[in-house]
């Protein structure tokens, strides 16, 4: 027994040993390793509801209206051109004409309307996008299609460029069912209308995008890009470092990103991403329905502080609700309140009958691996900076994902942390949905003015970019004095690639377009 | 034999109650636990006709009674179910990590059988002296390393400073299991596909995590092979070889080692639950897609089924084991009457 | 159990002989007794950090001013800094209260509902006896670790929850080691003496039986102790400990983690280290105890 245990060991460890790193002969196609610890969910229009999911669809399909690169600047995708009727609630897209499926199948008004009838009909995650906006389709002629909405939406075109409004291909989607991996499919092939084609799909391990030839638009200028999967940061920060891939991109510790930027052998891409981060007050029934104390929070706060400390200088400080570089952004909080303005908070909490002796104690809340391990930093130095006044006292309590939403629900919590990701490009979907009446229910905000939804109804439905502007800025002023959320920190994206990589080009709309990626041998 | 074939059955039939027990306390534990599964998977948008037509659909709107007897129902019939989060068969995720789990727990025994009986015997030989001395210390300090620790220091040492050894998951990004990957275990897909370098590849990413279990539990084979040994050594056996003048080292490595297995070897059943929690620890520092970690990203994703699943394989790999060792001793020890 | 013991029953009398044999042990047991003393120094010391860390802490444990940002070790700092620009030195200190209070009480709680449900089940014995040890073994056969995660994920985190969902997988330990006791010693002699003289089943429970358990159950504490500090802080590691804003082991070694491929690597050793030590301390002193009390206690 002892020497067939020795034997294995033997056997094991020689061959360990004789492991050399023999690299792969060089591809003749010019090839992209692109490296991320993202996971696919369903390749599914249907049903997926995340960043990486939608990005690999926004590179192998196509909606109506696309982005320009790097831009929240709409320009025509698969329609030439859309109207509006007078009240606001019809669109009318005209499609490009003759483009056709890798597989032979047309593209017509009948797909478009077939692919949005159907991911209203699955109900599934992303469907609200559809189903709360869009009343019905109609075909008008072959190359002509018709939304009509329940009621004037201004923002309606960045909703149409959203996936769940891209058309599928009809021979090859079931109808009545949500699809996970392409080999559900008829022909076992993803092939869609856009600037790639999935070659190959392995759950969790790599999708292989080729070049589509019969892309109408800007041709790729890589022939296939490899997308591999990453089970933690620090495997995929060493692939790189070893050269194991080209690319990496979400998401990396910020301690690899400190020392990654560092490195000049790597490209570093730092982009400003719509991702944004806040403290939530349950505003209806907590200790923070009286708004001077939210005010004297926002005082508190003291944004370079935790981002120095917990992101290592990684991120960018907030001061609206609306992230910068999204139309109508204005900096409200800075003027009203600045950082770590205790004197102010001071004014406040006392004003609020608060004082050293008789102090605000509360406790805030957060949640320790959605958002990653640096939350439970993010809650210390919160704390701390609250505590800088001896009139506050705050208690940290944590609970999981799954048991944080319930607690928001049923109104336990009243202060906690919480981020976003915009589901439509629109500075509407950073406002309404925190304190819009029924948005701000559903996040446990419970924020409820009717001057404040009249005036989300302005901007909704008057398509006026003037006076959508106003109101827009007219919301975050008020947000400094009403504050149904505190605004922290932007998230920066980091893409490091190796020096001969060049054109990545992701904007604050997280559209990654692979066609304009380049590498030099 | 027929004696033994009666106690194996016997023996299999009392894991039944077992695996019920742990099963009653997994369920109520689940469903006494703040959140559900719905309001995990669904976006804070989904409207509350949308949520509570899930939770009808997925049965949790009955009364937890009617639910625990349905899943025994379920059970009964070899089926573990759907899981309530992604759309797959609770069998599904079990069947590709459980391989993980196993290869890294059998070979994590290797290392701690070949630490820890050869030291343990040393020890015995050298009774009370500075080395048996210095290697019970051994012996304790192991035992009480955090096996996520040692997984880390190993880490640092061969995979940061010495770069020599990949520090997680179970294959390099290039070297894509699919490729090979057969039954799961993936030293013997690639040995069984030809593929050498594959083979390299998932020798060098198990090295680490293996090591790491074999030394932590190495302190506990230690301490029992040093007691056993000491047992065997003064017995009428051994003296009766040191009276025959066969040399030293042979009554030692070879009579009492040989004397001293049994007892190890119903040790390591024993030892069996405490390799399978290191297991799960190990798994989480070095990415290793293993049962472990399905375990817990399901706990997060209130995934009722799937969690259940995952208590009902560890449930059985324990009783599977310890049964086998109890047969074993059987069979060997001709004393045992059963 | 050994002679000696078996003859003593009162609790006064038991405790007389305890304290006299360990006194004694040193001459009888060279190294064990020196193994004993080294758990209890360890122990001592600990103890000493736990209630009174600011004798050896300079810095309090969530000071964010305490020195800059993922400095290594120094004389300024000991263990370094960590990146909220903390004392690792002093957190190390003030987390032995933490991880000391959550073990003690787990132990505490599982022997005190442990002991008792083995003293009842042993004695009374049938069907209440064989349904609460299959239900123990049930529970003792299977991972503890896997067990604990699944109830301190349903608990949630906090000091209260969290020593609870230790103490869970520890009280058939106890039940077991008293029952197996307590079915040995109820055919004794004196048991049935002290029977026939007409004693309740109360009183030779708690008056007769109870006193010779206490031998091992101060062994096993001791162990479990130690085994409660490993529980505590690997559920710590993976996130299902304690809430921010306590000094913690377990969950300072998990951040320090994405630290390391860059070479901090003193943000997780000091805490590891630590553990180490604790749990060293206690298994030490429980096994020295052992070893002088009952030597063969551990090798069943």
């Amino acid at each position: 027994m002892k020497r067939i245990l020795i034997l294995m060991l033997l056997v094991f460890i020689s061959i360990a040993v004789l492991f050399t790193g023999c690299k792969k002969k060089a591809p003749e196609k010019v090839t992209l390793v692109y490296g991320t610890t993202e996971k696919v969910t369903d390749m599914d229009t249907a049903s997926a509801y995340d960043f990486h999911t939608w990005e690999i669809f926004q590179n192998i399909y196509q909606g109506l209206l696309a982005y320009k690169p790097g831009t929240t600047e709409l320009v025509p995708g698969l329609a030439e051109s859309y109207t509006v009727n007078a009240a606001g609630d019809e669109y009318t897209f005209k499609l490009r004409e003759g483009l056709k499926f890798t597989d032979g199948t047309p593209f017509n008004a009948k797909a478009v309307k077939w692919s949005i009838d159907r991911v209203m009909a699955l109900e599934g995650d992303p469907s609200w996008l559809v189903t709360d906006f869009v009343k019905s389709v109609e075909v008008v002629d072959e190359y002509t299609v018709k939304f009509i909405l329940p009621n004037a939406i201004a923002y309606f075109p960045a909703l149409v460029a959203t996936v769940p409004y891209f058309p599928l291909n009809p021979n090859v989607y079931p109808e009545d069912k949500i699809v996970r991996d392409p080999s559900e499919m008829t022909g076992g092939q993803l092939v869609g209308l856009g600037a790639f084609k999935v070659s190959s799909f392995k759950r969790d391990e790599e999708v292989v995008l080729d070049a589509n030839p019969d892309y109408y638009g800007e041709k790729p200028k890589v022939d296939r890009i490899i997308i591999r999967y990453f089970a933690d940061a620090t495997t995929m920060r060493l692939a790189l470092e070893s050269g194991e891939i080209d690319l990496a991109y979400k998401t990396l510790n910020p301690s690899d990103i400190k020392d990654l930027s560092a490195k000049s052998t790597f490209t570093t891409n730092k982009l400003q991403g719509p991702y944004i981060r806040y403290i939530c007050y349950e505003t209806s029934e907590s200790i923070f329905k009286d708004k001077l104390l939210r005010e004297a929070m926002s005082a508190l706060v003291d944004r370079q502080d935790f981002i120095d400390k917990v992101y290592l200088g990684q991120n960018a400080p907030l001061y609206s609700m609306v992230p910068m570089g999204m139309i109508y952004h204005t900096d409200d909080f800075k003027s009203v309140y600045g950082d770590a303005n205790v004197a102010k908070a001071e004014e406040l909490l006392t004003k609020a009958g608060y004082s050293a002796s008789n102090p605000l104690t509360f406790t805030m809340w957060y949640t320790p691996s959605h958002y990653g391990d640096t939350e439970v930093h993010l809650a210390e130095v919160l704390k701390e900076q609250f505590e800088k006044t001896p009139m506050v006292k705050v208690d940290l309590k944590s609970a999981e994902w799954a048991a944080y939403k319930d607690k928001w629900k049923s109104k336990e919590m009243p202060m906690y942390l919480l981020g976003w990701y915009p589901d439509y490009i629109d500075p509407d979907n950073y406002t309404a949905a925190f304190a819009g009446t029924s948005g701000s229910k559903g996040m446990g905000i419970n924020f409820s003015d009717p001057e404040w939804d009249a005036l989300f109804t302005q901007e909704q439905t008057n398509p006026d970019p003037k006076v959508r502007q106003q109101v827009f800025e007219k919301l975050q002023k008020m947000w400094t004095v009403d504050v149904p959320t505190t605004p922290l920190y932007q998230g920066n994206l980091y893409v490091f690639t190796n020096k001969n990589v060049s054109g990545v080009k992701i904007g604050p709309t997280l559209i990654f377009n692979y066609n304009q990626l380049d590498i030099t041998e | 034999m027929k004696g033994l074939l009666r106690y194996a059955i016997t023996r299999i039939l009392m894991t039944i109650p077992m695996l019920f027990i742990l099963l009653t306390i997994v369920f109520l534990v689940l469903r006494v636990m703040p959140g559900d599964p719905v309001s995990a998977m669904l976006g804070a948008h989904a409207p509350e006709r949308v949520i509570e037509e899930k939770k009808e659909e997925l049965g949790l709107n009955k009364p937890i009674l009617v639910q625990y007897v349905n899943y025994l129902g379920q059970l009964a019939r070899f089926d573990l179910g759907n899981s309530m989060v992604l759309k797959q068969r609770v069998s599904a995720p079990i069947k590709e990590k459980l391989p993980a789990t196993i290869e890294l727990t059998f070979w994590g025994m290797v290392f701690t059988l070949l630490i820890g009986v050869p030291l343990g015997a040393y020890a015995a030989n050298k009774r009370r002296t500075g080395r048996d001395f210095g290697i019970r210390l051994y012996g304790n300090i192991a035992y009480c390393i955090p096996v996520y620790w040692m997984g880390l220091m190993l880490q640092l040492i061969f995979g940061v400073y010495l770069k020599w050894l990949p520090v997680a998951g179970r294959t390099s990004p290039r070297m894509l299991s699919s490729q090979f990957s057969k039954t799961g275990f993936y030293l013997f897909d690639t040995l069984l596909a030809g593929n050498m370098r594959a083979f390299n590849d998932v020798a060098i990413h198990l090295l680490l995590p293996s090591l790491t279990l074999g030394i932590v539990l190495s302190g506990i084979f230690v301490r029992l092979t040093r007691a056993n040994m000491l047992d065997v050594l003064k017995s009428d056996y051994v003296l009766a070889a040191r009276a025959r003048g066969v040399s030293e080292k042979l009554v030692v490595y070879k009579h009492g080692l040989k004397n001293a297995f049994i007892p190890i070897l119903t040790m390591l059943g024993l030892q069996f639950a405490i390799l399978l929690a290191g297991a799960v620890l190990t798994e989480t520092t070095f990415s290793w897609p293993g049962m472990g970690r399905l375990l817990m990203e399901r706990i997060y994703l209130r995934d009722y089924p799937t969690v259940q699943g995952v208590i009902v394989v560890f449930a059985l790999m324990v009783s599977v084991i310890s049964l086998m060792v109890d047969l074993l001793y059987a069979a060997i020890d001709p004393r045992v009457k059963y | 159990m050994n002679s000696t013991v078996k003859a003593k029953y009162s609790p006064a009398s038991f405790l007389g002989a305890f304290l006299k044999k360990i006194s004694k042990a040193n001459k009888t047991y060279g190294v064990e007794w020196w193994i004993m003393i080294a758990g209890i120094v360890i122990v001592l010391f600990m103890l000493f950090t736990a209630f009174f860390p600011q004798v050896l802490a300079p810095y309090l444990p969530g000071d964010q001013d305490a020195g800059t940002q993922l400095e290594a070790p120094s004389m300024q700092h000991l263990f370094g800094t960590d990146n909220l620009n903390r004392d690792i030195f002093s957190r190390v200190i003030y987390g032995s209260r933490t991880i000391l209070g959550v073990a003690f009480a787990a132990a505490f709680l599982s022997s005190i509902i442990g002991i008792p449900l083995g003293l009842i089940s042993g004695y009374a014995g049938g069907v209440f006896d064989r349904i609460l040890s299959l239900v123990m073994d049930s529970i003792y056969s299977f991972p503890g670790l896997i067990l604990a995660i699944a109830f301190a994920a349903m608990l949630g985190p906090g000091v209260v929850n969290i020593t609870l969902a230790v103490s869970v997988i520890y009280i058939p330990t106890y039940f077991r080691l008293v029952r197996g006791q307590v079915l040995t010693l109820k055919e004794e002699l004196y048991v049935e003496a002290a029977r026939s003289i007409g004693a309740g089943d109360s009183a030779i429970l708690f008056k007769y039986i109870f006193p010779n358990v206490i031998a091992t159950v101060a062994i096993v504490f001791s162990l479990n102790i130690a085994d409660a500090i490993m529980t505590e802080a690997a559920l710590s590691y993976i996130g299902l400990g304690l809430p921010a804003g306590i000094p913690d082991w377990g969950m300072d070694i998990s951040i320090g983690k994405s630290f390391l491929p860059s070479g901090v690597w003193w943000m997780i050793t000091f805490p590891g280290l630590a553990i180490i030590l604790l749990a060293l301390g206690f298994t030490m002193l429980g096994e020295g105890l052992a070893e002088i009390l009952n030597p063969r206690l551990l090798e069943k």
